[in-house]
């Protein structure tokens, strides 16, 4: 116990981490020099982040990179045996003793060299600021790009002529027309898919409409006809937010639908 | 039954037992022995086989391929010129790599001196990432593992790990208090261990 209270193991993550204040960082230190438990419990956590670390997806290295790195080992082994360092000459004690006498020329020169080099480093911050800010919001673009991709696959699954629906039965069943509902009211997003639909002449088709929950009248939600397989879907209707359902329906409609649905209603659930 | 039908997946598990560590830790020793005499083709084995990780991590807390490919070399070039302090006194080399990238990434993030207190704690045998099939799978389950939890615990977890924020700024950043954010940063890294130790 080495006498002291041991470091609550948040503290330890934190510290692990570097999510610490400095103060508190240094509190931390000077226990863990002298607690060998709390040394092993960081290790641990610094275990766990080790693996927080390694399951980032892996990214491709830029081009050039490994050339890069063999060139900079390279250079480091020959600069490891050439000349020794110490027989170079101390450049700071050089400059020093080459110096002239100061003139106010040369006091004003001095300043403004100065000033360009806080100018510079001034510049310098801004750019380094603008690049991280540019950075981040490439990274927001290609994560929504990704977001986009995957929302695109979903509407793919959902809609595609050529995706594959199959309807499960237990045993060997006829398939019987069926239509499933996945609704959010708040959103007025609704997600329908229908299987096992009869076809329709030509001039018919089928519409989906939501009954709501405070007995207003039926809203249309879209219009549909199966394909060959008797599979249809309707994916994010133009809907009012904020309408909870008491119920969907399904009507035969002239093909370029109603306002008010047609009975009688061939398909329901609630 | 034979050996190879027993179920051994366990990375894990595996990595933690040092005695039957075999796939990945002796290559590795070897080759971080021939970096000590000089071997730059041992050491570009090294850099083959880490790089693409500590690139990962760096960009993914940096979001800058010429930042990130300067973090790989900065680590790289320092276990090029000081081999041997890393061959039994870091315990795994390829996470203490992890945690040496993810904290370089975050000092030059947030533009502050690299801190070395860290980087220099031993790491428990415990994360064998040499082995390229037993890190897919156990980083898989990582992975899955840090999907399942809680919202809040992930958002905390990532706002310290990845943008090296500390507990008293993402305190203020999600509006929570610090001892919920420290709790929640805990118990996301206790599931994470548990998980893992399944």
């Amino acid at each position: 116990m080495n006498g002291a209270q041991h470091i609550p193991e948040e503290d330890l993550a934190l510290y692990a981490m570097q999510a610490l204040s400095p103060e508190e960082t240094r509190a931390v230190q000077a226990h863990l020099d002298v607690c060998p438990a709390c040394r092993q419990a960081v290790s641990e956590a610094l275990g766990d982040l080790a693996l927080v670390g390694a399951s980032v997806e892996l990214q491709p290295l830029p081009q050039g990179a490994r050339e890069r790195f063999m060139q900079r080992i390279g250079a480091d082994s020959n600069l490891a045996t050439s000349s020794d360092r110490s027989t170079r000459p101390a450049h700071s004690e050089a400059t020093v003793t080459a110096m002239p006498r100061r003139s106010l020329f040369g006091t004003i020169g001095w300043l403004a060299a100065a000033a360009a080099l806080f100018f510079a480093a001034w510049l310098a911050n801004q750019d380094h600021n603008l690049r991280q800010q540019l950075n981040a919001q490439r990274w927001q673009v290609t994560q929504l790009a990704a977001k986009a991709d995957r929302a695109q696959d979903l509407m793919d699954a959902l809609t595609s002529r050529s995706a594959q629906r199959v309807t499960l039965t237990e045993g060997k069943q006829t398939a019987k027309p069926a239509g499933h509902a996945t609704y959010l009211p708040s959103r007025g997003a609704l997600i329908f898919t229908a299987t096992n639909m009869r076809p329709l002449p030509s001039n018919k088709t089928y519409e989906l409409w939501l009954i709501p929950a405070n007995g207003t009248g039926p809203v249309p939600a879209g219009l549909f006809r199966p394909d060959a397989t008797g599979s249809a879907s309707v994916v994010l209707p133009a809907l009012p937010q904020g309408v909870p359902a008491k119920a969907f329906g399904i009507t035969i409609e002239n093909a370029v639908g109603s306002t008010t649905p047609t009975l009688p209603i061939i398909l329901s659930g609630s | 039954m034979p050996e190879n039908q027993v179920n051994p997946i366990n990375p894990y598990d595996r990595a933690r037992d040092a005695g039957r560590s075999a796939t990945g830790k002796p290559e590795e020793a070897a080759l971080l022995a021939r970096v000590i005499k000089g071997d730059q083709d041992a050491m570009v084995a090294i850099y083959d086989r880490y790089a693409p990780m500590i690139y990962s991590v760096a960009l993914r807390v940096l979001k800058d391929p010429g930042e990130a490919e300067d973090i790989v070399q900065e680590i790289l070039v320092q276990v090029w010129q000081n081999p041997a302090s890393f061959v039994s006194e870091r315990g795994s080399f390829g996470a203490w790599l992890v945690v040496v990238a993810r904290n370089r990434s975050i000092d030059r993030l947030r533009r502050r001196k690299p801190s070395e207190s860290v980087d220099e704690v031993v790491l428990p045998a415990t994360t064998n990432l040499a082995n390229e099939a037993e890190r897919s799978i156990m980083l898989e389950k990582v992975r899955q593992v840090l999907v399942g939890l809680p919202t809040e615990q992930q958002k905390s977890l990532e706002l310290a790990f990845f943008e090296g924020l500390t507990h008293t700024e993402i305190a203020a950043k999600t509006g929570d208090p610090l001892g919920t954010v420290k709790t929640r940063i805990r118990m996301a890294l206790t599931s994470l261990r548990k998980a893992m130790q399944s």
